[in-house]
């Protein structure tokens, strides 16, 4: 038997299931979204754009804007974690920051859910505390709570990353711009960051594209107007039977997605050349 | 030959087990409270009744989605043309009974079973415009209505209009949630297009004609405007969640999860219910029969038991605070007078005979929600 051929034997199983379980279905869905009452046309887009231009755009932002502040928070974390002084205090938040990863999304929701509510326990802890009135409490049960929900959860998967890359750079070039009396800030900014740079992207968007297929957290936070594409879909399907439309935003949400996948394969590209 | 013996007892074995034990499958679309209702109460008193069976209860889910993968499943048994379907009864929403009568998939067994004719109620007849005579018993009607605060709403508003009023004068304290956050927001819209979007009883009984479906741009815009004074609220929990937490004063419910709600202390016990004018809708549920299931008998006798006058007293009025589904007067006589009172504390019964309105038919029912999502929410 030549060997090309047993070589494909071998991968063949592990390819039809690849073919049947993920091939199959996306290139259904993806025709699906085409499907306009028998025949082919782009009923189905101009019809999900119509309906829910408002919450493409909604969805990209609050995705966006998640994903920033997914960066932002963890940088600061793994930057104290390689460069803070306090033994004790990165020990507990070493031990502490990882929490949310086990936590499903959407029991996230529901923490959430009673705890941004107006009357809910973040406000009430404030008027107890007497940081404000009853009458100045206003709910964050909107595009607020999804983020917070977003990024309370994507944070620590980002930093794990992220924490990983910056314990193993070169510890030398932290020590010598200490000894040439920069700040931590600076020495974060500067030295460390530029080297994890790929790191973050990576992590980046890899919690871009989670965020974006996550349907239980804006199902219990907001599922009224604006929503993400995600409650819209499954609106369509439960609704009204139509998979048209929901396949059409389904694939608007991957073009969104494959993007952000451009960016990570050119990447791992990139690093696997060097 | 060890071979054939094997296939000989699975071939037995395939022939024997139903007859050994029955099993019944009943597939219902609903809340948890569907799934315990069958299993804690409706399946043990009916293999109590017929020992030998066995009741096994499928909960597809709330809402719409529920029935609706109720009605795939069936169309993917019909598609591949399986003999005997897997389910032997279904509790489904009104919406969906009239595409499985449409396609064939239900038998017509009302006038076979004893309660069928304790049923005379008009939507037992017509499911949205789609004639279903014979081949439905409703298990329940619902209703929605305006839960309100009277500690913060002395007068509550009587009419649509009273509540546009109300919602002018105290901001954000009218909350409903929307359209797809569960049913009760619907119903609170397609009131809103009865009220202002022209001839309501078109709406319920057809003909569909496209043009009626112009005259709704005014009412859509005053909806919007009238939005931006409300809250919206995440589902049918959320605005109860939100009147007991004292966020909102006011907003649409289901009338039986007030009541549940209530019973068992998740709500106030000062918080009260107002059906304004013209009018709320509200919907049945239905026990429907597959064509195709292998158990036709029992699956009959086992509506029959769950529409008996006795089983609508005791499990749906009393238990779960739903109106009954067969007519009312076969039920009221085995309850005593206070459990019956208190389906009406708040809603009389007159003013449910007045204000109680179907859903619209489904061409317009399906063309308010788009108009909805495309005038109000985008």
């Amino acid at each position: 038997m030549p060997i090309q051929l047993i070589g494909f034997l071998l991968v063949a199983p592990a390819l039809a299931v690849v073919l049947l379980l993920f091939i199959v279905p996306l290139v259904s869905s993806v025709t699906g979204a085409f499907d306009v009452g028998g025949s082919y046309g782009l009923g189905n887009f101009t019809k999900a754009l119509e309906l829910y231009s408002g919450d493409i755009l909604f969805t990209l932002v609050i995705v966006l804007l998640s994903s920033g502040l997914i960066g932002l928070f963890s940088i600061m974390i793994g930057g104290y974690l390689t460069l803070g002084t306090n033994a004790r205090a990165v020990a507990i938040l070493r031990w502490i920051y990882r929490w949310p990863l086990f936590i499903p999304f959407i029991v996230v929701g529901q923490i959430l859910r009673t705890f941004l509510a107006k009357n809910g326990l973040m406000n009430n802890i404030f008027i107890e505390l007497g940081l404000m009135t009853p009458a100045a409490a206003m709910s964050f049960l909107d595009w607020r709570g999804i983020v917070v929900a977003f990024v309370w959860k994507q944070t620590p998967f980002v930093t794990l990353l992220l924490a990983g890359a910056m314990a193993s750079i070169d510890q030398s070039t932290i020590e010598a711009a200490r000894n040439l009396g920069a700040g931590r800030v600076r020495i974060l900014i500067e030295v460390v960051l530029p080297q994890v740079r790929q790191t973050l992207l990576v992590g980046l968007i890899l919690s871009f594209v989670t965020m974006m297929s996550v349907l239980s957290v804006p199902l219990m936070i907001n599922a009224q107007s604006p929503t993400m594409i995600t409650a819209n879909m499954a609106f369509r399907i439960n609704a009204h039977g139509d998979y048209g439309v929901a396949n059409a935003l389904g694939l608007i949400s991957l073009l969104m997605t494959s993007v952000a996948a451009m960016v990570y394969l050119r990447q791992t590209m990139r690093e696997h050349s060097r | 030959m060890k071979a054939k013996l094997i296939a000989a007892t699975l071939v037995t074995g395939m022939f024997c087990t139903p007859l050994a034990a029955a099993e019944l499958t009943v597939l219902t679309a609903g809340d948890q409270n569907m799934v315990d209702y069958v299993n804690e109460y409706l399946g043990p008193l009916f293999e109590k009744e017929n020992p030998g069976t066995k009741v096994r209860v499928v909960g597809t889910g709330p809402g719409d989605a529920g029935s609706q993968k109720i009605l795939e499943r069936f169309e993917a048994q019909s598609k591949a043309g399986v003999a005997k379907w897997d389910a032997d009864v279904a509790v489904v929403h009104e919406k969906f009974v009239g595409p499985m009568v449409e396609q064939e998939f239900l038998e017509a067994y009302r006038s076979k079973i004893p309660s069928g004719s304790l049923v005379t109620r008009e939507n037992a007849k017509m499911a949205l415009g789609t004639n279903v005579d014979g081949y439905v018993m409703p298990m329940f009607n619902s209703q929605t209505a305006l839960a309100y605060n009277p500690a913060l709403v002395p007068n509550p508003p009587k009419s649509y209009d009273e509540i546009v009023e109300f919602a002018k004068k105290n901001p954000k304290q009218f909350g409903y949630n929307g359209i797809k956050g569960g049913a009760s927001g619907v119903s609170f819209v397609m009131g809103w297009i009865y009220a202002y979007g022209g001839d309501a009883q078109k709406l319920m009984n057809g003909p569909f004609d496209e043009s009626e479906t112009k005259k709704w741009d005014k009412a859509f815009a005053s909806l919007k405007e009238f939005s931006r004074n409300a809250t919206l609220t995440p589902g049918n929990a959320g605005t109860l969640d939100m009147l007991s937490r004292g966020e909102i004063a006011i907003g649409p419910v289901w009338v039986d999860m007030f009541y549940s709600w209530k019973a068992n202390g998740q709500l106030p016990p000062e918080m009260k219910l107002v059906l304004p004018t013209p009018g709320m809708p509200g919907q049945p549920m239905h026990y429907v029969i597959p064509a195709k299931t292998a158990n036709a008998d029992l699956a009959q006798k086992f509506v029959a038991l769950a529409t008996s006058p006795k089983v609508q007293a005791e499990g749906i009025v009393k238990r779960f605070n739903w109106y009954p589904g067969i007519d009312a007067q076969h039920v009221q006589a085995n309850l005593d007078k206070e459990t019956w009172q208190k389906l009406f504390t708040d809603i009389s019964p007159e003013e449910l005979a007045k204000n109680g309105k179907p859903f619209p038919i489904a061409p317009y029912n399906k063309a308010i929600l788009e108009a909805y999502e495309r005038q109000v929410s985008n």
